[in-house]
């Protein structure tokens, strides 16, 4: 069963009328983080989806990753619907969510074990993804011991070691202050550049958003929906002396522009309650 | 210092007569019961008893309590069914059931284990579920996106994460396995160094007393210790 051709045209990552909705705490119903989204990612690209606090940007990873269940639609990755967890993704988190008995090497080496990775010493291979975000010397320090630019680190590195297809990135410089956040964009991008793995990105921040992804998608919530998807015409390799172009500028103004309609027209619905 | 201090007054009030020395003997006697009572050769074979029942009892609390406490935490069903006698029997003074496990088991080992596992046994528990449960969801949930089978979630986050937990449970559980022990002796039995601090204490013997109080504060102290050195080598290793 050989799908050559057309499996290039066949984006990577679909998201098919998806709605995601969770139980509320202690009373009877529903909230839906997620309302019939629907979004194609093509193979190799940045996407990055920026919206407001709330706006179901993190359940549509959380389901792309396969960690929570649709309530409907679904998500299709190569053609395939994602029923749970796979090999060909891994995320990266904001609370970094690196295991605090296990040093810098093993959480690295976690994934590995997991997937019960054979034919090659695992602790080289940790080691190698280690150096390649720049811990050399860290590895047998434990995450309580380094900053929260070197945990990400360890964060991106252990994603990374499994090989996945598609990196799915959970607000992950969300913890850290403003100029790591800059840098480790940077350092994410220059990684990002040699494999050019099919990437979403979610964000609050508009400039990191523009500075990172080949495409933006912005969402609004109440219920969590896509308002526009924005095509990033900026050269790569990228860098931070480009938020001062003209074209940088226009889409940061049209992406605020989107978000702050959105908060309007949710101001105007308030007086109803 | 302030030992020393304790000691010097201990030693030199009942022989200035400020107290009476038949309440509270002195330093100098206790070493001097000490040393007969270790010539006199019966001490080991008190040591061995109360050794034996403590240590079979807390064994037998660590084997129920770690894997009781793990599945309580795991399973929600199983906690909603068994938390509430949990609950009932931590609330409950363990010593209190001294009676009723005397009356089942009889005045020999048997009670006195029981004792000390139903002493031991519930802080394992309530802070293994506790250990269990609070283990950041998102260890979990890493766990789960590198694809880890729900064995590998438990052997490789939820046990290793709530480790800290359960040695602490073990080191609460632990003085209370020695009261249990120590109690239980004295309550009713014919051996075990509860049973002598009974004896002695009927007949004013306080030295000799003393000296076996000593003797469990010292192990006491010695095991609790241990544990919290473990305890500590955990929590800086996985902070």
């Amino acid at each position: 069963m050989e799908q050559p051709e057309r499996s290039t045209s066949l984006a990577h990552v679909r998201v098919e009328d998806l709605t995601v909705a969770y139980e509320k705490p202690k009373q009877a119903g529903t909230f839906t983080a997620i309302s019939r989204m629907n979004l194609d990612v093509a193979r190799g690209t940045f996407v990055t989806i920026v919206g407001p606090s709330g706006c179901g940007k993190s359940s549509l990873l959380m389901a792309v990753a396969g960690l929570v269940k649709p309530a409907g639609g679904r998500v299709l990755v190569n053609g395939q619907p994602v029923t749970g967890p796979g090999r060909e993704r891994a995320m990266v988190f904001q609370d970094f969510a690196l295991m605090p008995w296990r040093t810098v090497l093993d959480n690295v080496r976690f994934g590995l074990e997991l997937q019960r990775w054979t034919g090659e010493d695992l602790t080289a291979r940790a080691r190698r993804y280690v150096d390649l975000v720049g811990l050399t010397g860290f590895e047998h320090y434990h995450p309580h011991q380094l900053s929260g630019g070197m945990k990400q680190r360890v964060g991106i590195a252990r994603a990374l070691a499994v090989d996945p297809e598609i990196l799915l990135l959970d607000e992950p410089f969300g913890a850290l202050d403003a100029q790591t956040r800059d840098q480790m964009g940077t350092e994410l991008l220059a990684i990002w550049e040699r494999s050019r793995k099919t990437a979403l990105f979610v964000t609050h921040g508009i400039d990191e958003a523009i500075l990172l992804g080949d495409r933006v998608v912005v969402m609004a919530s109440k219920p969590g929906r896509i308002v526009e998807t924005m095509q990033v015409e900026l050269p790569r390799p990228r860098t931070l002396e480009m938020m001062d172009s003209d074209r940088y500028v226009a889409y940061r103004r049209r992406i605020r522009a989107c978000l702050a309609g959105e908060q309007r027209e949710e101001r105007a619905t308030i007086p109803r309650y | 210092m302030a030992v020393l201090v304790v000691l010097a007054v201990w030693e030199i009030a009942p022989r200035v007569g400020a107290i009476d020395p038949a309440y509270t003997s002195q330093p100098s006697k206790v070493i001097a019961a000490g040393i007969q009572i270790v010539r006199s050769g019966g001490l080991l074979e008190d040591i061995s008893v109360s050794l034996a029942e403590f240590a079979a009892g807390f064994a037998l609390a660590i084997i129920v309590g770690v894997p009781l406490g793990l599945l309580l935490g795991t399973f929600r069903v199983l906690r909603y069914l068994l938390d509430p006698p949990i609950m009932a029997i931590y609330a409950t003074p363990h010593l209190a059931l001294l009676p009723i496990l005397v009356v089942w088991l009889g005045i020999g080992m048997q009670s006195k284990i029981a004792v000390v596992f139903v002493g031991g046994v519930i802080p394992i528990v309530v802070n293994s579920i506790a250990g269990v449960r609070e283990v950041e969801s998102s260890w979990i949930a890493a766990a789960r996106s590198l694809c880890a089978r729900e064995w590998d979630v438990f052997a490789k986050v939820i046990l290793p994460a709530s480790l800290p937990a359960v040695v602490l449970g073990i080191r609460l559980g632990l003085s209370r396995a020695v009261l249990g022990v120590v109690v239980a002796e004295m309550f009713q039995s014919q051996a075990g160094i509860g049973n002598r601090i009974m004896r002695y204490g009927s007949e004013f013997r306080t030295d000799y007393l003393l000296f076996y109080v000593l003797l469990v504060s010292v192990f006491s102290f010695t095991a609790t210790w241990s544990v919290r050195a473990l305890e500590d080598k955990l929590w800086t290793s996985g902070k």
